[in-house]
Formats: structure tokens, sequence, C-alpha cells
């Protein structure tokens, strides 16, 4: 699974792995490390290098085996098979002090149920530097650094879980390791905790602190991380610039929902859809425009149906929605009627759908092909539903044919979403058959409304 | 056994706000309270002794033809040191077992030591090879026996299990009780002495128990070696791991220095309850959990309450003695259920 994947480092010709991470500054290097839990596989075949200064994410589904690779490279654990390596030395290889100075790690889960200071705490930290004070750094500079100086003299037992979690990473940054390994640690943290821990992550980078840090938060990941680890069922699914590997195509594998990129802001973010693509429940084609349908495709992707539109113009808020969520659609150049070719192609759609929805568009001569492409559906048998607020932004006196033509009125929004919760579009179902699609006359049978 | 439950309302319990000013302070008490209980436990008894009486007698040495040199030298001195030795044993004992096992109703006795040395002595008594040195070289003998087995058990890939660990020794704690019973049952006329010793008791103590006694010192300075280490296994073991602690080398050194602890202390008193238990957790109390005051000063504090709850035990219905383990489960239980119930509304 690792050959395809993009920015995977070569490194399949390996003689002295030792010298060669010496040769290549390499700070860790797992080589074909496998891992099991008593008799469960864990990790499979894992390859990864990191060299000082690296910057990477680790992303995966849980038990997709992040804790544990975190756990191999700090020697908790040792690998079935393959090696770790630590600076070139095996991690078997080390005194637990001496891997302390190398490697420290911020836990997920960090319990201390005793009357403890946060100096004493963070104190412990140094535990791996010994008894010397120049060397082992000062636990007020520590917590300071962090801008957390003013804990210190507080029981760590009374803190909030976001000052618990700096609080370890100021023990975790006493050892003074040149590698920090992260699990999880935005778990606990609200928002702003979140970025400020990032954000300072970013600097502890900055001043040469190579990190390798878990978590769940794609666009965090997405937007914090120069490479991204992407695990899955214990491989490595993807390892690369963050970009690059967190493409929805990749994220619908390994997490089984389907993802969208949008861009906003100059920033490209990830959103999600509990199904896959092929689960589908029913076809809905979407006559909408000027943003009277994004709502509604949304929704309708998130409950498992296939959504076409059209004819919309190019770069209209509706049409980029539609883009982002990968849908199929009739479009038409920007700020132009709809032309001979476009009403063909939406035809062609609208005639595969099992229900046509008309959002409360603004109806004008531009777009008013659309409304006979909505009667020819009506003609062809297919239900069609449209928000009864459109007459009001009709400009051409069109919509009413609609109506005349048998299609049913609805609430817009609103109404689709409480039909949605309600377990979906009556006559929309999948035929218990198991057929794909219900058929044709389900749908007039189930009171949608015939010709 | 205990439960998550229990655990947590215990630990409740130790968690009360303490004043820590450094470690001194708290060291410099307990000693004080200690030389006070060991002043009264020399001066009082069925002939009690002025104060004045007490530092000629102790100025003065061991003196034969004199009543009160004889009392205060061959029957209450080596006694009163034996109490004193005991109580800091369980009670460094009691620190260590807590901490390791991460559980506050640990104590000295769970890990089946307290048993087997109970065994040891019983098959003593019952072979009539009278107190010393067979009683307590079968007393030691059992207790590191049953600790042995337990460890046994205990081990799986190179590291201890510290859960089975408690569950094997509970275990067999029973399995040597019952064998205690069937030997008891066997014994008649020995009934009486076997009971007795387990009940706990300094009575009848000489110079030759004290220098069993003095056995535990070395093993009690160990511990004071771990503080560090000590201190951040209550992080649990994998976050010590994390941090540079040698954690299963650790866990080895500390579990048979307890073991040999508590083995010393029941080979020459018996059972006495409680005060491996208590003792720790009232000190948590006062001088919070960092084991560089919480060692040092649980171990003056067991030293006082052992000896203080002797004192009491011998006079209180003088001339008759109640078993000191009578005494410290008398003082000790209430005070625990406190402990659990002020734990729980924190």
């Amino acid at each position: 699974m690792t050959a395809d994947m993009p920015g995977l480092p070569a490194m399949s010709a390996v003689g002295s792995a030792a010298a060669a991470d010496a040769a290549a500054g390499r700070l860790v290097r797992l080589r074909d490390v496998d891992f099991a839990y008593d008799q469960r596989p864990v990790l499979r075949r894992i390859n990864l290098a990191l060299a000082p200064g690296d910057f990477v994410g680790i992303v995966g589904p849980n038990g997709s085996g992040k804790s544990t690779l975190v756990d191999l490279i700090d020697g908790i654990h040792q690998p079935l098979s393959g090696e770790v390596l630590v600076r070139g030395r095996r991690t078997d290889h080390y005194r637990r002090r001496e891997m302390a100075r190398e490697v420290a790690l911020v836990p997920q889960r960090f319990d201390l149920d005793f009357d403890l200071a946060v100096r004493e705490v963070v104190e412990m930290g140094a535990y791996c530097r010994g008894k010397d004070p120049g060397v082992a750094g000062d636990p007020e500079a520590t917590l300071a650094r962090l801008g957390v100086a003013h804990l210190a003299g507080r029981r760590f037992s009374e803190l909030s879980g976001g000052e618990k979690q700096l609080v370890v990473l100021a023990q975790a940054l006493m050892q003074q390791a040149p590698l920090l390994l992260l699990d999880e640690p935005a778990s606990a943290l609200d928002v702003s905790h979140q970025l400020r821990l990032f954000d300072l992550l970013r600097e502890l980078n900055r001043d040469g602190l190579t990190v390798l840090c878990i978590l769940h938060d794609l666009n965090l990941a997405l937007h914090y991380f120069d490479k991204l680890l992407v695990l899955s069922d214990g491989e490595v699914a993807a390892f690369g610039p963050p970009a690059e590997v967190l493409r929805p195509e990749v994220v619908e594998a390994v997490y089984g929902v389907r993802a969208y990129l949008h861009r906003h802001a100059g920033r490209t973010y990830l959103t999600f859809s509990p199904r896959l693509r092929g689960e589908r429940r029913g076809r809905v084609h979407l006559i909408c425009g000027g943003g009277t349908g994004a709502g509604m495709m949304r929704e309708l992707v998130d409950a498992g149906y296939e959504v076409t539109a059209g004819v919309l113009n190019a770069l209209d808020t509706d049409e980029k929605t539609g883009a982002e969520l990968g849908l199929r659609m009739a479009v038409e150049a920007p700020f132009t009627a709809v032309g001979d070719d476009a009403h063909a192609e939406n035809l062609d759609l609208l005639r595969a759908a099992d229900l046509v929805l008309v959002s409360a568009v603004p109806v004008s001569r531009g777009n008013a092909r659309n409304v006979d492409a909505a009667c020819e559906a009506l003609a062809a048998g297919i239900p069609v539903w449209v928000d009864r607020r459109v007459q009001a932004g009709d400009l051409v006196g069109v919509t009413g044919r609609l109506v005349d033509a048998g299609a049913r009125l609805f609430a817009g929004e609103g109404e689709l979403l409480a039909a949605l919760r309600d377990g979906g579009l009556r006559g929309l179902e999948p035929a218990p058959t198991g057929e794909d699609r219900p058929s044709r006359s389900d749908g007039q049978a189930d009171g949608t409304g015939g010709p | 056994m205990s439960g998550a439950a229990d655990t947590g309302a215990g630990w409740a319990a130790a968690r009360g706000r303490a004043a820590r000013s450094g470690v001194w302070p708290g060291v410099l008490l307990a000693g004080a309270v200690l030389c006070l209980c060991l002043v009264l436990a020399l001066a009082l008894g069925p002939a009690s002794l002025s104060l004045r009486r007490v530092w000629e007698l102790l100025m003065a040495g061991p003196v034969q033809g004199d009543l009160d040199n004889a009392i205060f030298w061959q029957i209450r001195m080596p006694r009163v040191l034996v109490a004193a030795l005991v109580g800091a044993a369980l009670a460094v004992a009691g620190v260590i077992l807590q901490d390791l096992f991460l559980n506050p109703l640990t104590d000295p006795y769970v890990t089946g030591v307290s048993s087997g040395a109970a065994l040891g002595a019983t098959v003593g008594i019952v072979l009539h090879l009278g107190n010393l040195p067979w009683m307590t070289v079968l007393a030691v003998a059992g207790g590191l026996g049953t600790l042995t087995l337990v460890w046994l058990a205990a081990r799986r890939r190179g590291r201890i299990d510290i859960f089975v660990l408690l569950l094997a020794g509970v275990t067999i704690s029973y399995l040597a009780g019952a064998v205690v019973t069937v030997l008891m049952i066997r014994a008649d006329e020995d009934m009486h002495a076997i009971v007795y010793w387990l009940m706990g008791s300094f009575s009848g103590r000489g110079w030759g128990d004290v220098e069993v006694a003095l056995g535990v010192l070395p093993f009690m300075a160990v511990p004071l070696l771990f503080t560090r280490e000590m201190d951040i296994l209550l992080q649990g073991e994998k976050r010590a791991l994390e941090l540079g602690v040698e954690v299963e080398r650790t866990k080895r050194v500390l579990l048979v220095t307890a073991g040999v602890l508590t083995a010393l202390a029941v080979s020459v008193s018996g059972i006495i309850g409680f005060v491996g238990l208590v003792v720790p957790h009232i000190v948590r109390l006062l001088a919070g959990p960092a084991h560089r005051g919480l060692l040092p000063v649980s171990l003056l504090a067991g030293a006082s309450m052992v000896v203080a709850a002797d004192l009491l035990s011998r006079t209180v219905i003088s001339p008759n003695e109640i078993p000191v383990g009578v005494v410290t489960t008398f003082v000790g239980a209430p005070l625990f259920v406190y402990l659990l119930r002020r734990g729980r509304r924190l």
C-alpha cells in the first residue's frame, strides 16, 4: 500500500542502517516494523524516517495503531520484527534514562490523583537529566515559556484539563530531548487552547525541536503540519505534505466517510458526510441557483442521496457548492441564459432522477427553461416538489404551470429536513427487493402526485 | 477486593490540603512526637518511674541488683525498641506498597508476606522450637517464601504485573491462614499460644528480639534512595518509563524491601494490623505525597503509633495486657473510616 503513496521516502536499499542514519542525520527510523499485542497484529510493515526539525502529524481512525507507533519510537514496546532506530541505535539498546534524554512523550491520558504542586510535577521531567540543575532547566522557566508561569504554585489536581495538558507538556520539555512525541494532545482542549497548543508546538519546532504529533482533527492537521502520516488498519496509507495526503479519496478510503474539500479565505478545509459514495438511497435533481439550493444539496448528500443539479451558472453559489460536493451538474457560462446544450444535459440528468426539487430560486428569462425541464419531468412521471415561495420570485410567470401540471408544493428546506429526519423522502427508499432504485410507480403511489 | 470506587474515595482522603514548606519541619515534629512516646513508654507501667528517674537510669546503663534498673533495661527498653522498629518497618512497607500498587487500601499484609510469616511462626510453636532463633527464622522464611510464590505468579515476560501480584498475595494469604487453622486444631495445647501470637504482642520481648528487629534498619534506608523514582511512579508505570525510570528494577527492589521489612516485623511481633494501612494516609494528609517527606515522617510516625499502642496495651487493664494488635485496630479502624468519609465529602 505504501508504494503508490506520495512523498514516502525511498528507503529500500539499506545496508548498515545505523551508519546510513548517522550519515543522513536521521533522528528516527523504522524499518519494516511489525507489532502485535499478544496475537492481535497492530502494526504491519511500517517504514518511516524522521530528520531533525521535522514537524509531522499522525492521523488515522481509532485503533489504527497511532499510539502504538509512538510507544514503539519511545522504546516502550519492542517490534515483533523489523527495527526501530533512534539516532541509529536500536531502542532496546537504550537504558530508559538515556532514551528519555532523546525522546520525550506527552501521553494521551495523564492521571495523577495526588496532592502534588505543579512545580513538583514539572520537575519530575528533569529526572533523566540527573541532579545537575544547570542542564536540567528550571520548572518555572519552562512553564513561563508555555505562558503558564502562574500555575507553578497551584495543586496539579485542581487544574482544568487544558492547564493539565500544558503542565504535562512542560514536564516533557524538561527532558530537553530533541524529539517530542505527542499523543492526541488536543483532544481535551477547547478551540482556543487547541490553537494555542499548536502555535506553541510550531514555535518549539522553529527553535529546533522535532515534533511527531497524533491528532484527530484533520483540518488542524492540514493547516499546521509540514508532513502527515496517515495510518490505516496498522499500515501507512500515506505520508507526505498535508495537501497531497489528505485528498478526499484517501480520507474516504481510510475513514469510510465522504470527504469534501472547500476553499475559504485562502485556506483549504475538509468537511465530511457520514455516508460513502455508492450507498445511495435514491437520486434527486435540484433546480436552484443563487444559493437557494446549497443547504438542501448538503443535507441530501449527507442523508445518502445521489444529487444532481442544473442548470446553474458557473461561479454561482449553488454551482460552487455542488462542485465541492462533487455533484454532476448541467452548467452554463456565468451571467448567460440557459443555452441548448446545457438544457439538453439538464434534461438527461432530470430523467435519471427519482425526484425533482425546485428551490425558491428567482425565475427570470435567463433560467425559465429550467421550469420547462421540470414540466417535462412531470410529463415523464417523475414527481416534482416545488418550494411554495418560488412564485414570489417569479418574474416571468411560468411557475404556475408546474402546479397545474401536478407538482407538489413544499415548505422549503425546513420541510425537507423534517422529511429526512423522519427516515427519508417518501417513495425514494430502496425497494426491499434489493434493487438499487425504487421503481417509478412506487414514487407515484406514495402520494408525491402524478400528472 | 478494592474496586475503582473504593480507591477513588481513598485517594481523595489522601489529598488534603497540606502545608509543606520543605521536609525538615515535618521530620523534626515527627521525631519530637516519637521521643515523647519513647519517654512515656519507658516511664509508665505497673511500676511507674518519674522522668528524672528515667534520665538517671538511662545515664547509669544496665546495673545488676537494682529492681528499677532491671525493669528499665531488661524489660521496658527492649520492648519499647522492638515496638518502635516494628512500627517504623510496617509504616515504611505500607508507603511502598500503597504507592507501588497505586491502591490506598493496600497494607503490608496483602502481599501474603505476613500470612506466610504467621504460618512459619505457627510451625515453630507447634514444634516447640522456642522463641529464638528458630521462631524468627521460620517466620522470616515463611514470609519470604510466600513473597517468592506471589512473585512467580505475577511474573509475565520479565515484568511484574502489580495487579496479579495483589490478587495472588490475597489468595496465598487465605491459603496460609487455612493451614494455620488446621495446625491450630491439630495442636490443642498450643492453640492459646498460637492465637495470642497471631494477635500481635510485645509482651516479654528481650534484647534477642531487638537484635532481630534491628535488621529492619538497612532495609528502611533502601526506599529513601528511591524517593524520586517513587514520586514519578505515582503517575503510573508507563509514564515513569517515558520519563526515564527503570520501572521493573525499581519495583523489584522496593517489593523485596517491603517483603523483608514485613517478614522481620511479623517475626518478632506477630500480626499488628492497621499500622501499615493508616499511618501512610495520615502522613500524606500532613506532609503531602512527595516521598522525600512522606517516607521519613511515616517511619517516625509508625514507630510512635506502635510504641504508644503498646503502652496502652499494657496499662489500660493492668496487670492484664490487651494484645497490641487489638489496640492498633481499635484506634486505626475508626480513624480509617473517618478518613474515607472525609474523602468522600472532599
